[in-house]
């Protein structure tokens, strides 16, 4: 058990001081050692990352660093993958939520910020991409049966296509809760269309807490 | 606790705003004027030095006339890098031309109060308080009295200013307004009981002075003064002030040859009395608003004085402590922010060593908490700038822009990891999204400043004196109240 517990707090703490290789080190070691990998990544990288993303919130830790501890996240989860896979184990969700970049927008920066913090937080989150166009986005929220729909926009020319994306969800009978950011959306459009405003990362997960009746 | 100081670097290409024969030229008129015209010397020690020098001497005018050729020689004995100490060691710095630094100014005679908002006449506490501020701020690296303290013995004013900068401040301090050799001698005195000791306070002086020279053409009355800071080996800043148009011809090149005579001057009288002593070129040039007469810091004309007169600090090799950061605005507004900006930035550009203004309005006359957490804030941006940049391997990662491709970021990367931190930070400028902006109170850079002020002023303690150098401060202090001239 200590060894366990030793692979675990060595994933959390690796995340925290940003290093890479001894994460991946870590994850080779957790599944040498039978360590469960759903384990591994909620009781070890998750920890990690949620403690970044508040240090983050609390302006103690740098966006630079938010990110950089992310893709040391996801390097480490694709060491977990086969084992994952092969295990019956599911992940705890808070919520599975789609996230997109409206159709016309390539700029995905923001969109993959609020990416890292809905996951820190424990939400499970199909990040579609950028420049996605209305159909696709319907589609996946189907597919996956998505509790929380989050679509952004930076250009003010793309805004308008977030009120498509609310009237085709509706016209399809989705009910879920759209939640819109980005730099040329405001509260005031937000509430137009019909879906909520997250003014940033930080907030995008006290939003989708909220409309998913947590907290 | 507070950052520790940070020093700025001169990395980029110096502005130049003549050409070097105009530089040639200055120099050549200048001598020429104290050749000919001669410059007014009150100082009874400075006439007999220039005399004993080979000067032409009248001393029922006090005109004296200095040959070139002494000008030179005297000039070529000023230090081309000058130590600056302070009452806290990791506070010292050196002037050598390749960093920058800034100063508070003085001396102001009121205060736009922290809590009321009100403009009132400035006392002891502000002095204490701005000083506290100072010692925090990590690029403000050396205090001058902002405020002088209307309640305290007018005689005696400058000392008690040291007084609340060493009880405050663990930075460098140069007095504003140090006209008397009486006052100077205390100084360096109250200066010495820190340092432990004449020997030291030479090797690490912790005090220096600015000297005001006096336009058109005299040194004025703060020579004796400046006499004994260059003996004890604590460097004044020569400065010349002149008003264009009205203490200066109404040109740039005019006001540029008049104040560079006055400090050269200067020089020479204080190389003749202590040789080799360290000093610095200095210069606050003011306008003349031509259509009511009345004189302003802000002009560009005056701005234009002050970067021609760093390129001929420059040309003299030696350190220039400027004072700008001029404004005639009445509150921390956008005048202010325009005016300073660009007052302070050209001198920087051109290469100056140092510049004082932070927190003053009015004409460097009224202190506003609030600017001085502004003016900090736009020194940083400016340091940011006057740094450069280098173009290399690791500055240019050629690898990394390949791997990232044609659609990815740069976020996530090592590289970007490794060199974020030196990306400039903001301390009260803000850059919220208008959501939290407004969730937060609507609060612009002034609020912040303001709310920081309070802060840093709550929070923020400076490391005590020890309580028998305090004692024998203030014993100093009361024999300069006895001893200064009424």
């Amino acid at each position: 058990m200590t060894d366990k517990q030793s692979i675990l707090s060595e994933l959390e703490n690796g995340i925290k001081g940003l290093q890479q290789e001894a994460v991946i080190e870590a994850a080779k070691k957790a599944l040498a050692a039978g360590v469960s990998p759903v384990e591994a990544i909620e009781h070890g990288l998750s920890k990690g990352i949620r403690d970044v993303g508040e240090k983050f919130a609390r302006k103690e830790m740098f966006v630079v660093e938010l990110i950089y501890a992310a893709t040391i996240m996801e390097e480490a989860i694709k060491v977990l993958e086969p084992a994952l896979k092969a295990s019956k184990e599911k992940r705890t969700s808070s919520g599975t939520v789609v996230l997109g970049t409206v159709s016309g927008d390539i700029h995905d920066i923001g969109k993959n910020l609020v990416r890292i913090m809905l996951e820190a937080g424990g939400f499970e989150v199909h990040d579609i991409g950028k420049d996605v166009p209305t159909e696709r986005f319907v589609g996946k929220v189907k597919d996956v049966h998505a509790a929380l729909v989050g679509a952004s926009s930076l250009m003010t020319t793309t805004v308008q296509v977030q009120k498509e994306l609310v009237d085709s969800l509706r016209a399809s009978g989705i009910k879920a809760p759209m939640m819109v950011g980005g730099a040329a959306v405001t509260e005031e459009w937000a509430k137009e269309i019909g879906a909520n405003y997250a003014s940033d990362a930080n907030n995008a997960v006290v939003i989708a807490n909220q409309l998913l009746g947590k907290r | 606790m507070a950052e520790s100081m940070k020093i700025g670097t001169l990395g980029m290409k110096r502005l130049k705003v003549m050409e070097p024969k105009d530089a040639d030229d200055v120099h050549a008129r200048s001598l020429q004027l104290l050749e000919k015209m001669g410059i007014k010397v009150s100082s009874d020690e400075g006439r007999r030095l220039l005399k004993e020098a080979g000067a032409d001497v009248d001393d029922n005018t006090k005109i004296v006339k200095i040959p070139g050729r002494l000008v030179e020689e005297m000039m070529a004995k000023c230090p081309h890098r000058i130590k600056m100490g302070a009452r806290n060691k990791k506070n010292e710095f050196v002037l050598d031309g390749k960093h920058c630094y800034t100063c508070t100014d003085g001396v102001g005679v009121a205060t736009i109060d922290l809590d009321s908002g009100e403009r009132r006449p400035s006392t002891l506490k502000d002095v204490a308080d701005s000083a506290k501020i100072v010692d925090y701020l990590p690029m403000m690296h050396m205090y001058n009295s902002l405020v002088t303290p209307l309640e305290v013995p007018k005689h005696a004013h400058t000392v008690y200013e040291f007084m609340a900068s060493l009880e405050n401040c663990e930075k460098h301090f140069t007095a504003g307004s140090t006209y008397r050799r009486e006052e100077a001698i205390h100084m360096i005195k109250m200066a010495a009981a820190v340092a432990g000791g004449m020997k030291k306070l030479k090797r690490r002086p912790i005090i220096s002075t600015l000297t005001c020279t006096t336009s058109p053409m005299d040194l004025g009355q703060t020579t004796d003064a400046a006499i004994e800071f260059s003996r004890a080996g604590c460097p004044p800043h020569l400065m010349a002030m002149p008003l264009i148009g009205a203490t200066a011809p109404m040109t740039v090149a005019g006001a540029v040859v008049l104040g560079n005579a006055q400090i050269i001057a200067l020089a020479t009288v204080l190389q003749l009395a202590a040789p080799g002593s360290p000093l610095c070129y200095s210069t606050e040039p003011m306008a003349m608003d031509v259509q009511s007469g009345l004189f302003e810091g802000l002009f560009p004309a005056a701005d234009m004085v002050r970067a021609a007169h760093v390129q001929m600090a420059k040309y003299y090799r030696i350190p220039i402590f400027v004072g700008g950061w001029g404004t005639c605005s009445k509150a921390p507004d956008v005048q202010a922010g325009y005016e300073k900006a660009f007052s302070a930035f050209i001198c920087y550009l051109s290469g100056a060593d140092m510049t004082s203004g932070p927190g003053l309005l009015e004409n460097w006359t009224v202190l506003s908490f609030e600017q001085l957490l502004i003016d900090h804030e736009m020194f940083t941006m400016m340091a940011d700038m006057l740094q450069g940049f280098k173009v290399n391997d690791d500055t240019v990662p050629m690898d990394v822009i390949m791997e990232v491709g044609h659609e990815g970021h740069y976020m996530g990367k090592k590289h970007t990891l490794d060199h974020f931190r030196q990306m400039w930070q903001p301390m009260v400028t803000d850059g919220q999204t208008y959501k939290t902006w407004k969730d937060m109170g609507g609060k612009n850079a002034v609020d912040h400043a303001r709310d920081k002020a309070k802060e840093i002023l709550k929070t923020h303690q400076p490391e005590p004196l020890a309580a028998d150098l305090k004692k024998e401060i203030q014993q100093i202090v009361a024999e300069a109240e006895s001893n200064i001239p009424h």
